[in-house]
C-alpha cells in the first residue's frame, strides 16, 4: 500500500469501513486483516486526493452512531409506558447497564481505530485553550459545528439520546434500588454494580469535558438522590424518637452515619459522599440537637463516657456544635474542683488541696483524651475550670485567696519529711507544677517557697539536695529564669558553704590547731535569702563561740576580698554535752539556749537580770528561751513569772530517760498566721516596684503611649507572674507621674509620655 | 547510744567534769560586700546583685550563670559595681560621690 495521498471512490472505502465499524460496536470478532485494512481506510480518506474526505467521513460516522444509538433505544420503548416497579425496574437497570457496557467498550475500540482522524484532522481544528480565554480567532462557526474526537462523538450521541430520553426513569430505578439497600438490604452484589454503573455512565458520558463534566450528574441525579435520602433521613430520625433514649439514639445515628459511608462509596460518585453525610447530619443530628442536649448535663455528671464519646462523634461536624457541651463540661469541672477543695480543715489542708484538685483535674483531662480525642476546645476548657477554681477567693470573708501558700507548703512537705522514694517525690512534685501553672499569684507561690526553702536549708531539713535542685528546674522551667534566681542563688550557697568547710577544715589542720567542737557554717549571700533585717539582734557572744568565729573569719578573709561577715545567731543551733550527776545528755539547742547554760559552767545560780545583762539579749529573746529552757526542767526558777529579781539554777536532779534530746524553743518568731500577712504584703510592695518598673520600660521604648494600650502592655509583661489589678496599676502610673518619670500629655487626657 | 554513753563516761573519768561541753556548731553567716553604701550610685541597683548590664545580659542568655558582677572600692573608699565604674572612668576619672580622682583600691573576689 501507498501512503501517498491517491484518488479514492469515498462510498467504496466507506462501505468497506462501515462494516468493521459496525462489528466493532456491536463487539463482534474482528478478523486482525480486516482491523488493519480500515486503519488504511480511515488514513485514505482523510489524505484523499484532489481533496480530503475528512469531513465527509465524520458525517457519515456520526450518521452511523446515532442510527445504532436509535435501535439500542427502541428496546427500552417498552419502559417507557408501562409502570416500572420492582422486578421490571431492576430489568431495565441491567440492560441499560449491559448496554452501556457494551457501547461504550465498543466506542473506545472505535475511537482507536480513528486514531487518524482524531490526531490529523480534529485536533488541529479544536480551538485551543488560549484562544477559548481570550476570545482570539473563534468564529461562531467553529463553535456549533465543531468537531469531535470520536470517542466523544459517540458519548456525546449516547447523552443526547440514551439519557435524554431515559435518564429521569433511570434515576428513578436507581433511587428505588438504593432505597430498597436502605430498608432491606437485600441486593445482590450484581444489582449493586449495576447501579453503581448506570450513576457512573452519568459522570463518563461527559468525563472528557474540561469544564463542568459533573453537570449533568449533578442536575440529573445527585440533586434527587440528595432529596430522596434527605426524606429518608428525616422519617428515619422521627421513627427513632419515638422509641429511642438519647442514648440509644445517638448509637442509631452513629449506625446510620456508618452505613451511609460505606453506601455511598458503594454507589455514588467520589464528590456526594461529603454531600450526603451532610445531608445525613443535618435531618438526623442538626435538626434534633435539643434533643441530643437534653441528657448532656447528666451524661457529664454521671460520667457517661460512652455517650460522651458519641455525642462527640455527632456534635463535631456540626458548626459551633460542641460550643455548649463545653459550656456544660466547664460548669462541671469548675463545680467538682471547687466542691473538691471547700471546707478543708485539718492540718492536712495543703496536702488535701493540692491532691483533691489534681484528682479532679486528672478525671477530666483522662476523660478528654478518652471521649474527646484531646480536643484543643476541651483541653482549653479543662485550663480555664481549673484556673477559675483555684484562683477564686474563698467564700469565708478572707479576701486573698490561699491556694499559691497551700501548694507552697505541699512541696515543702514533699521535700522535707516524705517517707516516700525519690521518684514518687520527683512525680508529686512534677504534678504540683500542673496545679501551680494554674495559680496567677504566682509571685505570692514565690515568697513562700523561698522562705521554706531558706528554712529547710539553713535547718539541714532538705531530705535530699538532688531534688531541691530539680524542684527549682521544674520552676524555671514553668516561669523563667528571673523568678528562680533567687532560689537558685540559696541552692548554690549551700554547695559553696560544704565547700568552703571542708577547706576551713584542711586549713586548720595545717595549722595544727584544733577547735575541739564539731563546727559547721553555712555562709549565705545577702540579697538572695528572704531573711529580713537583722540588723537589731543584740546578742554579747559567749567565749566558746568567739574562738571559731575568729578563726573563721580570718580565713574567710583570707580567701575572698571586700567582704564581710555577719553572724545570723538567731538561725544558728548546735548540741551541748550536759553532764549530771546521773547521766550526760548531748542535748540539741540553739545558740542563745547553750549561751545560757554555758553561763552556769561556773556559778551555780544568777539573777535573771545579770544573765541578761551578761548575754545582752533583748528582752523577748531573753523572755522565750529562758522560758523553753526551764520548760525542759534544765534550769529552775525561783518565781513563777521571768523576773529581774528570779534567781535562776541549774537542776541538778534533771533526769531524762533518753540521753540524745532535743530543746525546741518556739523556733519561729511569729504565729504562722502573722508570717502569712506579713508575706502578703511583702508581696504587694514587690509588685508595685515590679509594675512601677515594667511601666517606665514600657515607657521609655514607646515614649507616648495611650491609657487603654499602656493598661494592656502591662498586663501583658506580668502574666507570668501574677494578674494585677487594675486599680493598683493607676496607683503605681499616678506614682511615677508624681516621681516624673511620665506625665500626661497636653493634647488628651487620656495619654501619657516618657519624660527622658 | 549505749556506746556513745560509755565513751563519754570513759572520757568523764579522764577529763575534770565540766558540767556543759560545746559539742557541735551549726553556725549562719551572711556575707556581703563590705561597703560604707548598699546600693552601687551609678547603675542604682544593690552591690550585692548584678549590675544592670549583668542583668539584662544573664536575662537574654537565660543558660549563663550568674556572671561575676564585682564590686570595686576607689582609695576614697566609695565602692561600685565594677561593670558601673570602668564605663564611668572613660568619661571622667573621678569618683561619681566625692570628686576625687579615681584610682582602684581594690577589687572583691
Amino acid at each position: 500500500m501507498s501512503l501517498r495521498p491517491q484518488k479514492i471512490e469515498f462510498d467504496v472505502v466507506w462501505g468497506c469501513l462501515r462494516q468493521t465499524v459496525d462489528k466493532v460496536l456491536k463487539l463482534n470478532r474482528v478478523e486482525r486483516d480486516d482491523w488493519n485494512s480500515s486503519f488504511t481506510d480511515v488514513y485514505t480518506i482523510c489524505v484523499a486526493f484532489p481533496e480530503p474526505l475528512a469531513d465527509r467521513l465524520y458525517a457519515e460516522t456520526k450518521l452511523f452512531l446515532e442510527n445504532h444509538v436509535k435501535v439500542q433505544l427502541e428496546e427500552f420503548n417498552c419502559y417507557r409506558t408501562e409502570n416500572n416497579d420492582g422486578e421490571n425496574g431492576q430489568m431495565m437497570l441491567h440492560k441499560y447497564y449491559s448496554a452501556w457496557k457494551n457501547y461504550s467498550q465498543g466506542l473506545e475500540y472505535l475511537n482507536y481505530l480513528y486514531q487518524y482522524l482524531n490526531q490529523q484532522h480534529i485536533k488541529k481544528q479544536k480551538v485551543s485553550e488560549a484562544e477559548i480565554l481570550y476570545g482570539n480567532g473563534t468564529t461562531p462557526l467553529a463553535i456549533s459545528q465543531e468537531q469531535m474526537e470520536i470517542g466523544e462523538l459517540g458519548l456525546d450521541i449516547w447523552r443526547l439520546f440514551m439519557i435524554q430520553n431515559l435518564g429521569d426513569i433511570l434515576v428513578k430505578q436507581i433511587l428505588q434500588g438504593i432505597e430498597r439497600d436502605r430498608l432491606e438490604n437485600n441486593l445482590t452484589s450484581k444489582d449493586i454494580e449495576t447501579i453503581h454503573g448506570v450513576i457512573n455512565s452519568f459522570v463518563s458520558v461527559q468525563d472528557y469535558k474540561k469544564k463542568g463534566s459533573l453537570h449533568l450528574y449533578e442536575t440529573l441525579f445527585e440533586e434527587k438522590l440528595l432529596e430522596a435520602s434527605g426524606s429518608y433521613f428525616m422519617s428515619q430520625a422521627s421513627k427513632l424518637l419515638q422509641s429511642c433514649s438519647v442514648s440509644q439514639y445517638m448509637q442509631e445515628v452513629i449506625r446510620v452515619l456508618d452505613e451511609e459511608n460505606v453506601r455511598a462509596h458503594k454507589f455514588v460518585h467520589m464528590n456526594s459522599v461529603k454531600k450526603l453525610k451532610k445531608e445525613c447530619e443535618d435531618r438526623m443530628i442538626s435538626d434534633h440537637k435539643a434533643f441530643l442536649y437534653s441528657e448532656c448535663k447528666e451524661m457529664v455528671s454521671n460520667d457517661k463516657r460512652d455517650d460522651l464519646r458519641n455525642l462527640y462523634i455527632l456534635l463535631k461536624p456540626l458548626q459551633d456544635g460542641l460550643k455548649e457541651l463545653i459550656q456544660i463540661l466547664l460548669e462541671q469541672i469548675k463545680n467538682e474542683g471547687a466542691e473538691s477543695i471547700m471546707n478543708l480543715k485539718g492540718e492536712n489542708v495543703h496536702i488535701q488541696f493540692v491532691e483533691n484538685m489534681l484528682q479532679v483535674h486528672q478525671k477530666y483531662e483522662n476523660l478528654i483524651s478518652e471521649t474527646f480525642k484531646n480536643d484543643p476546645l476541651f483541653l482549653s476548657a479543662l485550663d480555664k475550670a481549673c484556673a477559675s477554681v483555684i484562683n477564686s477567693k474563698l467564700s469565708d470573708g478572707k479576701t486573698t485567696c490561699r491556694s499559691a501558700e497551700l501548694v507552697a507548703k505541699y512541696c515543702d512537705n514533699l521535700l522535707k519529711k516524705s517517707k516516700s522514694t525519690e521518684s514518687e517525690i520527683e512525680s508529686k512534685l512534677s504534678k504540683s507544677i500542673t496545679i501551680f501553672k494554674y495559680i496567677e499569684d504566682k509571685d505570692v507561690y514565690q515568697k513562700f517557697y523561698s522562705r521554706m526553702l531558706a528554712k529547710r536549708l539553713i535547718h539541714d531539713q532538705s531530705i535530699n539536695m538532688e531534688l531541691e535542685e530539680v524542684m527549682i528546674n521544674k520552676l524555671k522551667q514553668a516561669c523563667g529564669y528571673e523568678f528562680t534566681n533567687k532560689l537558685h542563688r540559696m541552692y548554690t550557697d549551700i554547695g559553696i558553704s560544704v565547700d568552703l568547710n571542708n577547706k576551713f577544715n584542711q586549713h586548720l589542720k595545717n595549722l595544727n590547731d584544733e577547735l575541739n567542737i564539731n563546727l559547721s557554717i553555712k555562709v549565705l549571700q545577702a540579697g538572695a535569702w528572704p531573711l529580713g533585717p537583722q540588723t537589731n539582734i543584740s546578742f554579747a557572744v559567749p567565749q566558746e563561740f568567739e574562738q571559731p568565729i575568729r578563726k573563721f573569719e580570718s580565713f574567710y578573709n583570707s580567701s575572698f576580698s571586700g567582704r564581710k561577715l555577719t553572724w545570723l545567731h538567731h538561725l544558728c543551733a548546735g548540741e551541748l554535752k550536759v553532764s549530771l550527776a546521773k547521766k550526760s545528755y548531748l542535748i540539741t539547742m540553739q545558740t542563745y539556749q547553750m549561751a545560757m547554760l554555758l553561763l552556769f559552767e561556773n556559778c551555780d545560780s544568777m539573777s535573771c537580770k545579770e544573765v541578761r545583762e551578761m548575754l545582752q539579749l533583748s528582752h523577748d529573746n531573753f523572755q522565750k528561751h529562758l522560758q523553753s529552757l526551764i520548760d525542759s526542767k534544765i534550769l529552775n526558777l525561783d518565781t513563777e513569772k521571768i523576773e529581774d529579781a528570779s534567781i535562776i539554777s541549774v537542776n541538778l536532779e534533771f533526769s531524762n530517760k533518753r540521753t540524745k534530746f532535743k530543746i525546741t524553743a518556739s523556733l519561729q518568731k511569729e504565729s504562722p498566721q502573722q508570717e502569712v500577712e506579713q508575706t502578703i504584703t511583702q508581696v504587694d510592695e514587690d509588685r508595685k516596684l515590679y509594675l512601677q518598673a515594667a511601666i517606665v520600660r514600657i515607657m521609655k521604648s514607646r515614649k507616648v503611649l495611650k491609657h487603654n494600650a499602656l493598661i494592656q502592655e502591662i498586663l501583658s509583661q506580668s502574666k507570668v507572674c501574677f494578674a494585677p489589678s487594675i486599680p493598683m496599676i493607676k496607683k503605681c502610673i499616678e506614682s511615677l507621674i508624681d516621681k516624673q518619670y511620665i506625665e500626661r500629655t497636653a493634647n488628651s487626657s487620656d495619654e501619657y509620655s516618657y519624660v527622658a | 547510744m549505749d556506746e556513745e554513753d560509755k565513751i563519754s563516761d570513759s572520757e568523764n573519768q579522764t577529763k575534770p567534769e565540766k558540767m556543759f561541753t560545746l559539742k557541735r556548731w551549726n553556725s549562719v553567716a551572711m556575707w556581703s560586700w563590705d561597703c560604707s553604701t548598699d546600693t552601687c550610685a551609678i547603675c542604682r541597683v544593690q552591690v550585692m546583685d548584678a549590675c544592670l548590664r549583668c542583668q539584662a545580659e544573664s536575662k537574654k542568655d537565660a543558660t549563663n550563670k550568674d556572671v561575676t558582677c564585682v564590686v570595686c572600692w576607689g582609695e576614697c573608699n566609695h565602692s561600685f559595681h565594677h561593670c558601673c565604674i570602668s564605663l564611668w572612668v572613660k568619661q571622667s576619672n573621678r569618683c561619681p560621690l566625692c570628686q576625687q580622682e579615681w584610682s582602684i583600691q581594690r577589687l572583691s573576689s
